[in-house]
């Protein structure tokens, strides 16, 4: 999906430069493999981008131009209609599954638009009436609360104590990240699915981890509704 | 960003953060904030002083003998429209840096396997 815009936008100037935020980048490389990039393909593993770019959830993309400049900051990057949202929904499915496509449903759908959005930008530069000024990129950029940075140092730590292999040190430091700064799902994504991905899999989207975490994706995405899931591009 | 001395320098900070040392204060970009008192003479730097000021949470593992340091808070995510340096290797462990997009407009997005 991104190595196709990639190839299309390449010749007006535009790179694509994607990041994975992934602990064990090795989970990461099954996906790269199968993109086969011409584009660079960076691997994040300590989540610096959420401090860096103000990432809370993916995909998220920022837009940079060309003397290094952020011209839109980070925001919701699909670029395609999402095929649950297209699901119809029937009786016969289990109720949970039922709510959660209801809540897809409800999600604002600006895949084409935001998609549309890039494509003009890439043509038209300073002059795409998407590119912000840089007031306007951090008047638009997400709030970051003392509370917020907490969580990031606490993520940190998790991370450093997963890597020593204290596991349960990580889980109490990632609860204090998720509890500090809840609208992250990157560090809450990126902990449950280590409690949840079965041995030789890649990943485990559901994230059942009510064990550890109390919670599962599910439940923590019917909690916030589709509405409130990922940062609406305003275009 | 994971300290393992709170023992820093001007450079050793701003290496870490983006935050450098100036006479009007702690900046970043185009953004500054005074910081009296966070840097001594010799260029040793106060960081639990400086963390205070910028908003920082200093926050200790004191049995792994660790601190990390999450980033200034009290407005938004973004303090300054330019971009940080970005540097971080690809999945074979290249180094890459954003600086080398330069010229070029850049689409960053960020992705996960989970």
């Amino acid at each position: 999906m991104w190595q196709a815009l990639h190839e299309e936008l390449e010749p007006l100037g535009l790179s694509v430069v994607t990041v994975a935020l992934d602990l064990d980048p090795e989970k990461a490389r099954t996906w790269i493999d199968a993109a086969s990039p011409t584009h660079p393909s960076l691997v994040d593993s300590h989540h610096r981008v959420d401090e860096l770019l103000g990432i809370s959830n993916v995909p998220m993309a920022v837009w940079i131009d060309e003397s290094g400049t952020i011209v839109r900051p980070a925001e919701g990057a699909s670029i395609q209609p999402s095929p649950l949202r297209a699901m119809e929904i029937t009786d016969e499915m289990p109720e949970r599954l039922q709510a959660v496509l209801r809540e897809f449903k409800a999600m604002p759908e600006t895949g084409e638009a935001y998609r549309a959005a890039i494509v003009d930008w890439a043509n038209r530069g300073a002059d795409s009436p998407y590119a912000m000024s840089p007031d306007e990129v951090i008047a638009a950029s997400q709030p970051r609360s003392a509370d917020h940075s907490r969580a990031a140092a606490c993520f940190e730590l998790g991370i450093h104590a997963e890597a020593r292999g204290d596991h349960q040190a990580a889980i109490a430091w990632w609860k204090q990240a998720h509890a500090l700064f809840p609208e992250n799902w990157t560090y809450k994504r990126q902990a449950w699915t280590l409690e949840s991905t079965p041995e030789g899999a890649d990943s485990d989207k559901a994230q059942e981890v009510q064990d550890v975490y109390g919670t599962s994706w599910s439940d923590a995405f019917l909690e916030v509704g589709g509405a409130n899931y990922t940062v609406t591009p305003k275009l | 960003m994971l300290l393992t001395t709170l023992d820093m320098t001007t450079e050793s900070f701003e290496a870490a953060t983006g935050w450098a040392a100036k006479p009007e204060g702690m900046c970043k970009g185009d953004a500054c904030v005074p910081a009296p008192g966070a840097v001594s003479p010799d260029g040793a730097l106060d960081v639990a002083a400086v963390a205070d000021r910028l908003g920082m949470a200093l926050v200790a593992d004191d049995g792994a003998g660790v601190w990390a340091l999450g980033p200034e808070s009290g407005g938004r995510a973004l303090t300054t429209a330019v971009a940080p340096d970005i540097d971080l290797p690809d999945i074979d462990a290249n180094p890459f840096n954003l600086s080398a997009m330069h010229g070029r407009k850049v689409l960053l997005v960020a992705w996960a396997s989970w």
